[in-house]
């Protein structure tokens, strides 16, 4: 048994050698560096408006209208806008379906499977390069938005440091468990990205709306439910969201960490197993 | 057996004149989709919007007691606004591999090879993503007007709100052709479906994601300018004659939508080409 987790966790370990050059050097990076540098030149947009007088030297006022929102405030509702709900799921749909339905499109699989390794260990190496890769890039576009907006109108670095180090955090948990469930998704379904879309942009915006139990079955839902800022309210969707939050009694931080460990953990042993046992018919 | 001798013989077939080939490629491409079974349900789907309308219009015409959710044109609006998840779901569906995987195949220099020029190819192809997209946004809304007509048994809908039918073929043409020509630039941009899919959706949640900030801090809606989709509907309230929803002058947001859709068909006729010339 000990021989067989060492084994299993040695050949991960060099599939994530090589699934991480694979993945930092490519084509997909550059997908990655416009998702988590767009908020990057946001903030820089924002640094340049306040430093003109549109905001009326730092009084802060836009077309006469009073900006109402400091910096703190401001790094909250990009944490939202941009990351929880965009940054995020975006990038675990599209790594965490293309951890095995790349090798199927590039009809690599083959060779990947025909090593003298376990199957599951391919996945599992792919899956933590996908983590380190989205890290490495998205959490580092988290502190620069962080030190760019923050000392806006007022906004202390100091006293907020530690919502950065929960926002990283929450970033991180959702990274890994999107990126588990889309690992899943990709392993499973014949069409992985249409099925992570109509979840993440279709099904989780939904259900995290509706009353009675059915947004237990998202991710996002216990991912909102630890972020440490005040959900913005710009579209019906999240004026409704915020209106059921208040009235609901919430799951807390410990159930819904524990939720998201279950899901992460749940997800990526079940694509594992999937990936262990198909047989991957690759098409003409 | 004899051997015959097989020297130059004239074409003997029928000669199309030119300008018809796209209708090849558009015929092609629908067969190809109507016989994915996923495809389909999709489409299925998408209509149960139509359906559930249907029934309330129904309800509005034979229960006094339902006036409250008798059809107005914001009630066509509606439809198109919730009809919106679907265009881009069919979007997705049938319009990132159109040209992403003929050029994954190398198929692109075997096609121009032939008597088809670039504009009919690209003409081809867009027809088939408008084609999906019209049949679940144009045609469940123009079905959903007959219905009303049929249920009151009477035009006097129709005759008061004539400004309905342009508007929503005017609408459900730039609905359909925006989200078409920017799927089928964005699959002229790689090999990979996938990856054109991605971009594609990223475009999308990307911009609002932009605007919802800038809303946020700004506290109004003068730049819903920089999201694709509050361009679309700030028009789109215009066209049906509704009090538009954002700030900005509805102006702004058509030349947004025409910027979006001339960047794409650029994009379309420069990157669909024959020969790759590689220095």
């Amino acid at each position: 048994m000990a021989d067989s987790i060492a084994s299993f966790r040695g050949a991960a370990l060099r599939v994530f050698d090589l699934g991480i050059g694979q993945m930092l050097w490519s084509r997909r990076t550059l997908f990655m560096a416009l998702v988590a540098g767009g908020p990057v030149l946001i903030a820089v947009l924002l640094r340049v408006l306040a430093a003109l007088p549109v905001f009326d030297g730092g009084v802060g006022r836009i077309d006469g209208r009073p900006v109402s929102l400091d910096g703190p405030d401001i790094f909250g509702l990009m944490i939202w806008t941009f990351y929880l709900r965009f940054t995020v799921p975006v990038l675990g749909v599209f790594y965490g379906t293309a951890l095995i339905a790349d090798e199927v499109e590039d009809r690599t699989i083959t060779y990947l499977f025909t090593r003298p390794v376990a199957r599951g260990a391919v996945l599992a190496g792919k899956y933590l390069a996908y983590l380190v890769c989205t890290a490495v890039v998205v959490l580092p576009s988290v502190m620069l938005v962080y030190f760019l907006v923050v000392p806006l109108l007022g906004g202390s670095i100091g006293r907020n440091f530690p919502v950065l180090l929960l926002d990283l955090g929450l970033i991180g948990t959702g990274l890994a468990v999107y990126g588990a469930v889309f690992a899943l998704v990709g392993a499973w379904f014949r069409r992985p990205l249409l099925t992570g879309i109509v979840f993440v942009f279709g099904w989780e915006p939904i259900v995290v709306v509706l009353p009675g139990y059915m947004k237990y079955l998202s991710v996002a839902y216990y991912l909102q439910g630890l972020a440490p800022h005040a959900m913005p309210q710009g579209d019906a969707l999240s004026v409704i969201q915020a209106a059921l939050t208040s009235v609901q009694t919430p799951l807390g931080t410990g159930g819904n960490l524990g939720a998201l460990a279950i899901i992460g953990a749940a997800a990526l042993a079940a694509a594992i197993r999937v990936v262990g046992r198909r047989e991957y018919v690759l098409g003409q | 057996m004899p051997i015959h001798y097989h020297g130059y013989a004239r074409y003997a077939g029928t000669r199309r004149p030119p300008g018809q080939a796209w209708a090849v490629i558009a015929g092609a491409g629908l067969r190809n989709m109507l016989s994915a079974r996923p495809f389909l349900f999709v489409l299925l789907f998408a209509w149960l919007q139509f359906f559930v309308r249907g029934v309330m219009f129904y309800l509005a015409a034979n229960v006094p007691q339902a006036d409250v959710i008798a059809p107005s044109p914001a009630t066509f609006r509606d439809f198109f606004d919730q009809q919106g998840f679907f265009v881009f779901v069919v979007a997705v569906y049938a319009g990132t591999g159109l040209i992403a995987n003929d050029r994954r195949a190398n198929a692109l220099q075997i096609y121009l090879s032939k008597p088809l020029t670039r504009v009919e190819y690209i003409a081809g192809k867009l027809a088939v993503v408008m084609v999906f997209l019209a049949l679940v946004t144009w045609v469940p809304a123009v079905l959903l007007l007959v219905l009303q007509t049929m249920f009151t048994g009477s035009l006097s809908f129709v005759r008061e709100h004539a400004f309905l039918i342009p508007a929503i073929t005017l609408f459900g043409f730039l609905q359909v052709l925006l989200a078409s020509i920017t799927v089928l630039a964005l699959s002229s941009l790689s090999t990979s479906a996938r990856y054109v899919g991605m971009l594609f959706a990223g475009a999308l949640i990307f911009s609002e994601a932009v605007f919802q900030t800038l809303r946020g801090v700004t506290g109004g809606t003068g730049l819903s300018w920089v999201s694709f989709s509050a361009n679309l509907a700030q028009v789109g309230d215009v066209i049906f004659r509704i009090e538009p929803r954002y700030d900005t002058p509805w102006g702004v947001s058509l030349a947004a939508v025409a910027a979006i859709i001339a960047v794409s068909a650029w994009v379309l006729v420069h990157r669909v080409r024959g020969v790759e010339v590689v220095t």
